[in-house]
């Protein structure tokens, strides 16, 4: 097969990390992008807790393609208006999209089982290189693959570990090099062991995940699904009040508990503080605001000023886990 | 709480008397059930534990060494105790033995006693008992400047008004009548006119790094630093400056101090009263207090010529090459 092949992929060299235990693993690195950042050469890997994040996620990969003359092939069985970023509304458009042949969506059956309704990765490689292929004489720039494989995974015709990572590999091996051809694949988080997801997810090199909310390159403020909240990136303080404070409140309206990951905040204001301290005052008399993963010294601050000073909050989970990346 | 807030003098020579002060006051407090907390030296706990006998039992004690660690976080801490006591109904009675008199720095020492000045402000209405014993072996002016903070002086168990007892801000304000010293010769000063201040972190990180600064009081020092220079940019008037430096002589610290040209205005609390839990009140108010606990000393000049606020962290004693390396180059 021929996938518009640039030099090598280097960019993704594997590096040594560290476990829980101290061992030195040897695992891929991960390069984590937001959707937007998502380019040719990228192996992606989505692995959403529910239909928001993989809606918003997806959404925007199969929106944004469309929109930039990008050619979108997703193997999925759903009708046009259920796949992410088409819904009912866009219903004219995807028939339009699909006539000039920029969107592909090719049913499971076509694209990746045998006469026995078996997994055939083959089949699937074959039919995406073809579509790869066919996409520079077609004009498009760009080709956006995706699906979902959980029911791959958890279905009744569930395929064994070994030869979906087979088939993984394949995949990265065929898009990593390419100049046009960069994928998603998704995955919901409990469609199998943990380990199992793991496994999979080292088949990837780039782990995608939803647009930030907010993003300076001295703040970044990510949306969180499960749990429900924010993740707090960077530096907090008053000149970046009033963007978080937005952010935050939004994320409530729903009413469900919040949850901060704070396991990348590099420093936050005795303002930002008292700010969360507001917002968890205004909650429901048995509702909290939780921080997770607070870094040591961010919580000896707030160990210093008194956690009884600061009502409504609560230490959540303990520090990140970067065996979790990406799966949980 | 029907009974009123006090806080006593005990001057005594030699321990019949302080026996004679002290041991009344623990024993009122077992008999009338309140929760009785005696901050001593460990020779004077077994001298009070063997002349109370079976009411020791009802005497808590503690480590004066200890429990006096830091100004506004003992006050903050026995704040809170005093609150959490009145609660329950009860009342919190303590006797306080000064020992920072006699080991801490003069720096620390003036804000013990200005410490013991403003808990005449924070502790209304907690219905608190509070007894300090001041020997008359400790240095004179420590025992005169005890007359000018404690309201009343117990004379043969009986309390009688201090004559020399003075408005406690206006004790507060005695303690910053000096100006503060110039900071070394050659110390760079840092001009702060952009409101994004997270380079002005990296700048102090930078800085703090080169000195024996203990990586875990960073953390503190740039919050404490952020929340002056807000306060500036927020409050004050241009122009805003920052310096750095570090004390090698008496109590060796890392000095961070902010200045701008313009004067808080008269009333303002410091950030000496700790705010009442569950009323983090307004953020600068709360801020400034948080900026006390922080740091080991914060010392604020205020007035026509501008405002100074040097916050000083306290660095380990380190052979003095180490400390000479790479300071005063920022």
């Amino acid at each position: 097969m021929r996938w518009a092949s640039k030099t090598s992929a280097a960019a993704y060299a594997g590096r040594t990390r560290t476990d829980l235990d101290g061992q030195v693993m040897e695992t891929p690195w991960f390069a984590e992008r937001p959707v937007s950042a998502v380019r040719p050469g990228d192996h992606g890997w989505l692995a959403y807790s529910g239909a928001e994040e993989r809606d918003q996620v997806i959404g925007t990969f199969v929106r944004e393609g469309l929109a930039h003359n990008e050619k979108v092939v997703y193997v999925t069985d759903a009708p046009p208006e259920r796949v992410p970023g088409l819904g009912p509304r866009r219903r004219a458009d995807a028939e339009t999209y699909a006539r000039l042949g920029q969107l592909r969506l090719i049913s499971r059956e076509d694209a990746c089982l045998d006469r026995h309704g078996a997994f055939e990765p083959e089949r699937m490689l074959d039919i995406l290189a073809a579509e790869v292929d066919a996409a520079f004489g077609e004009g498009f720039r760009a080709v956006r693959l995706t699906t979902d494989y959980t029911w791959l995974l958890n279905g009744p015709s569930r395929s064994d570990l070994g030869r979906m990572l087979g088939c993984e590999h394949r995949v990265g091996d065929a898009v990593s090099p390419s100049t046009m051809a960069m994928a998603v694949c998704q995955v919901h988080r409990r469609a199998c062991p943990p380990h199992e997801l793991a496994a999979l997810r080292d088949t990837h090199e780039v782990l995608v995940e939803v647009n930030p909310e907010f993003d300076d390159g001295i703040l970044k403020i990510v949306r969180t699904f499960e749990p429900n909240g924010l993740r707090v990136e960077g530096e907090l303080d008053a000149a970046r009040h009033a963007v978080f404070a937005e952010k935050l409140s939004q994320v409530s309206m729903d009413r469900r508990r919040v949850h901060l990951d704070f396991s990348r905040l590099g420093f936050i204001d005795l303002g930002g503080l008292h700010l969360l301290a507001q917002h968890a005052t205004a909650l429901p008399a048995d509702e909290t605001l939780v921080l997770d993963h607070l870094p040591a010294d961010v919580e000896n601050v707030i160990e210093m000023v008194g956690w009884h000073r600061l009502p409504g909050l609560t230490r959540g989970g303990g520090r990140a886990l970067p065996e979790t990346e990406g799966i949980a | 709480m029907s009974e009123p807030f006090t806080h006593r003098l005990l001057p005594y020579d030699g321990v019949d008397e302080f026996l004679a002060g002290a041991l009344p006051f623990l024993r009122d407090g077992v008999d009338q059930g309140d929760r009785v907390l005696a901050v001593t030296g460990v020779g004077r706990e077994e001298l009070l534990r063997e002349e109370l006998g079976l009411a020791a039992a009802g005497v808590e004690f503690a480590d004066a060494a200890t429990w006096y660690g830091h100004p506004s976080r003992t006050l903050a801490d026995c704040l809170s105790d005093a609150d959490n006591t009145a609660w329950q109904g009860r009342r919190l009675r303590v006797l306080g033995d000064p020992v920072w008199a006699e080991r801490r720095q003069p720096l620390e020492v003036v804000e013990w006693q200005r410490i013991e000045a403003i808990l005449n402000v924070a502790f209304r209405g907690t219905g608190a008992t509070i007894l300090c014993p001041y020997a008359g072996s400790l240095p004179a002016g420590v025992v005169a400047a005890a007359r000018r903070t404690h309201p009343e002086t117990v004379r043969d168990t009986r309390a009688v008004p201090n004559p020399g007892y003075i408005d406690p801000w206006a004790y507060s304000a005695e303690c910053d009548r000096e100006p503060l010293p110039e900071p070394p010769a050659g110390t760079d000063r840092l001009r702060i006119d952009r409101p994004d201040l997270y380079w002005l972190r990296a700048y102090v990180s930078d800085y703090a790094r080169r000195t024996p600064l203990p990586e875990e009081d960073l953390q503190r020092l740039l919050v404490a630093v952020t929340e002056i220079v807000t306060n500036s940019l927020r409050h004050g008037a241009p122009p805003i400056a920052l310096r750095m430096w570090t004390e090698t002589s008496g109590e060796p610290a890392l000095v961070c101090e902010v200045t701008d040209e313009g004067r808080w205005p008269s009333g303002s609390a410091f950030g000496l009263v700790p705010p009442r839990p569950g009323a983090t009140g307004p953020g600068g108010r709360f801020g400034l207090w948080a900026v006390r606990l922080l740091c080991s000393i914060v010392q604020i000049r205020t007035g026509d010529r501008g405002t100074t606020v040097r916050l000083r962290l306290g660095l380990p004693a380190v052979p003095a090459a180490r400390v000479g390396a790479g300071i005063n180059r920022a």
